[in-house]
């Protein structure tokens, strides 16, 4: 058991701190911000991805083999961490999702393509899975790939395809044998954006942001897209998509609203007042417990990947005790601050209008990444080996 | 950072519970309850000749001197096993005066009683509660007036377990009443049979026995002294952190092994057609036991890992003991709720876990009292 950080990486954390100090200027937020509001990625955020994929912090975790630095995945966690918390939205750990899944089943004409750009940040890809009949359940997806001579000809639609509007590439799971059990006839592929029947539209979110609908018509695509072999495309997934929902940007989407509301309780002069109440004091000191489990919860999982472990449930756990958390954060600063949580305009509400955006934003933690009662049953499914029926 | 358990402290948890389940089954703990001792003498023999009693305590008295997150393994087995075994005061009492000599602050009286409290030769227990608010210095208002060599005692204590079969109590006395509440506290050994103590037993929901201890004019000699005259809080500040880490420790190991047990349940029980456990609502109460326990052992495994570090613990005790004291009485309800009606039966089993992870959960300080001392960490 150590539940500290090494010198190393603390060392680390001054290193990416320096960095941002030196490199995340208010222009660039400001820009990210706008980007976030559908502008899109503009080129102050461009070439700040670029210095920290010049830097090797992109993937840096990952075999030197594929572009990596063989790094310690603690001082990954740092890095994402220093991010989040300085509120630089890039959310790098989502650019890199799906290399683990390329390292593992990408021929190496993919590997060698894909690897390297996605770690300077020239590949980004927008993840091509939910659809509108399906939702969590994954494994029922209609969007069909039909063989065509080399080609593969893609008609369907994805929808919450977040950065489908930015991204380089979709990382598209399609039906390419609609006879076979639902997780047996999957395949994943890798297309370019730009590829002609790929249609974008918009769709807006309560927090502010922008998601998308995907629109594949006759997408014809090279067989050379696909990603792993044909019709196994579910298990080349299942692991990224477990580990994906773990890490510093999760943990830390589940727990700065806490953190934030604490600051303004300490802090603010009104917040101040109203932290006199031992009733509120209360409140506070139960959730500062629960965001410690948070906290444990997201390094336990990463404990296990360093050890090379696909943690069985353990990060479903994460992903049901994170979300409810920010939740009951949420809706208890509505309720410890009252009429004020209310105001919304960034230039005269408190905290500029975090609260109201920080309470609607809870929400979507509970169902992205798959919805906290799916996640339940995981747990008990392949955690405790319950039965199907 | 890694927050699972290295290859030492696994064979640690490993052969204790290889001992607890070989030599405490359910048949063992029910028939202590029912006995007339409730502490099961041989199972304390055994345990110390193993050299488990000294696991925490310092090599120069025989112990194995391991860290105390070592130690908070040994009684989450423990709590697993419902081992009826005065294991939490007798440690409790013991790391103190290790403390104690540590800091070159401990007489010969109890030098000795180290070396015997590693060996199981002499029982220790400690008494700190009495009535109103217990987490805290000013709980304590037992009178000790300096006189001759030593103290006379007026007052009492309460809830102090094993007091009537322990060889001595470390006992926190206030020598000084003027000054503030963490200034004028002693803490001072007695042997629970002399002169001027009397005691009472209550038996508790857990089926142990807790003592209200009278002292009447008791003369204590100042051989008695553990720590410095009037500094006993600082002993006594590390000693409640510790005991409050271990009680989680408890309650942790029974609760996770009553959700297992409600869990394997689940699994055989058929009602409408299937196993229950195949029905989604019994899943997620499972998937949500399972969590909530995940979370009570990580704060308490923390927080042991603050004060090996030499770190101020304060803030993570009271973090895992208030969310332990309830998420771990949820974790019990869910287990009843999935026994259904056996959970209220005397014979079966599920009820000897309920009782005392709950009984638990009611010492050393409530979730309210706990989350004041967070609150005062992250407001004064």
């Amino acid at each position: 058991m150590d539940f500290g950080f090494s010198a190393e990486n603390e060392e680390f954390r001054a290193e990416i701190r320096a960095f941002i100090a030196e490199h995340v200027s208010p222009e660039i937020l400001q820009e990210m911000r706008e980007g976030y509001a559908g502008a899109g990625i503009g080129p102050l955020t461009r070439d700040l991805i670029l210095k920290i994929g010049e830097r090797g912090w992109i993937g840096m975790s990952w075999p030197k083999e594929y572009g990596g630095r063989d790094a310690d995945i603690i001082d990954q966690y740092i890095f994402e961490e220093e991010l989040a918390r300085a509120r630089v939205p890039l959310n790098l750990g989502n650019f890199i999702e799906q290399a683990p899944a390329i390292m593992n089943a990408g021929t190496e004409t993919q590997k060698k393509y894909f690897l390297p750009r996605l770690v300077r940040g020239e590949v980004t890809f927008a993840l091509g899975y939910t659809e509108p009949s399906g939702g969590t359940d994954l494994a029922s997806l209609k969007t069909r790939a039909v063989e065509d001579g080399d080609d593969y000809v893609i008609n369907g639609q994805k929808v919450f395809t977040t950065r489908a509007e930015s991204s380089s590439h979709i990382y598209l799971m399609a039906r390419t044998d609609p006879d076979a059990p639902k997780h047996k006839g999957i395949s994943i592929f890798l297309i370019p954006m730009d590829t002609p029947g790929i249609t974008v539209r918009p769709l807006w979110t309560l927090p502010g942001g922008r998601t998308n609908e995907v629109f594949l018509e006759d997408v014809r695509v090279s067989k050379d897209t696909m990603l792993g072999e044909k019709n196994g495309g579910w298990y080349v997934a299942a692991s990224a998509l477990n580990l994906g929902r773990a890490g510093a940007r999760r943990y830390c989407i589940y727990v700065l609203p806490f953190e934030e509301l604490l600051k303004y309780l300490q802090n603010d002069e009104l917040g101040r007042e109203i932290a006199q109440d031992p009733v509120v004091q209360d409140r506070m000191a139960e959730l500062y417990c629960e965001a410690q489990v948070a906290r444990l919860f997201t390094m336990r999982s990463l404990s296990m990947v360093r050890r090379g472990v696909n943690p069985p449930y353990e990060i479903s756990s994460e992903k049901v005790w994170g979300p409810e958390f920010q939740i009951r954060t949420t809706e208890a600063a509505s309720q410890i601050l009252g009429a004020d949580h209310q105001l919304w305009d960034e230039d005269t509400a408190p905290m500029n209008g975090k609260f109201p955006r920080e309470y609607v934003n809870a929400m979507v933690s509970a169902f992205a990444h798959g919805g906290t009662q799916v996640m339940r049953t995981a747990i008990a499914r392949r955690g405790l080996d319950m039965p199907k029926e | 950072m890694d927050l699972l358990l290295n290859e030492d402290e696994e064979m640690i948890r490993d052969s204790v519970r290889r001992f607890f389940e070989t030599e405490c089954g359910v048949q063992r703990v029910r028939e202590n309850e029912d006995g007339e001792s409730r502490s099961d003498t041989a199972l304390w023999r055994q345990l110390a000749e193993l050299g488990w009693l000294g696991l925490g305590l310092p090599a120069a008295y025989g112990g194995g001197e391991a860290p105390f997150t070592q130690l908070t393994l040994l009684f989450e087995e423990a709590g697993r096993a419902l081992a009826p075994i005065p294991l939490h005061p007798h440690m409790t009492a013991a790391l103190t005066l290790a403390e104690a000599a540590g800091r070159g602050e401990c007489g010969a009286l109890a030098e000795s009683l180290i070396a015997d409290a590693c060996m199981g030769e002499r029982l220790l227990t400690w008494a700190w509660d009495e009535r109103g608010p217990n987490i805290g210095p000013e709980a304590v208002r037992l009178s000790a007036v300096p006189e001759g060599n030593g103290w006379r005692l007026n007052g009492g204590k309460r809830m102090v377990e094993a007091f009537e079969i322990a060889d001595y109590c470390l006992v926190a006395v206030r020598t000084n009443a003027a000054g503030a509440a963490d200034e004028g506290l002693t803490l001072l050994l007695v042997e629970p049979d002399g002169d001027g103590i009397s005691s009472t037993t209550q038996g508790t929901l857990a089926g142990d026995e807790l003592s209200e201890v009278q002292f009447d004019n008791t003369y204590v000699d100042g051989d008695a002294l553990v720590g410095r005259v009037e500094g006993g809080w600082n002993l006594a500040r590390p000693m409640l952190e510790r005991a409050m880490v271990l009680n989680c420790a408890m309650i942790v190991g029974a609760s996770r092994r009553a959700a297992e047990r409600a869990i394997d349940y689940a699994k055989e029980r058929h009602a409408f057609g299937q196993p229950i456990g195949a029905f989604q609502s019994i899943q997620h109460l499972c998937a949500d036991m399972i969590t909530w326990v995940d979370g009570a052992e990580l704060l308490t495994r923390e927080a042991a890992w603050y004060m090996d570090q030499g770190m101020d613990a304060a803030l993570p005790a009271a973090a895992a003991k208030s969310f332990t004291n309830e998420r771990c009485q949820m974790v019990l309800r869910e287990a009843n709720q999935i026994h259904g009606g056996y959970a209220q039966v005397y014979e079966y089993d599920q009820q000897l876990w309920y009782r005392r992870a709950a009984a638990w959960s009611m010492r050393l300080g409530t979730s309210i009292e706990h989350r004041r001392e967070v609150a005062r960490a992250l407001f004064s």
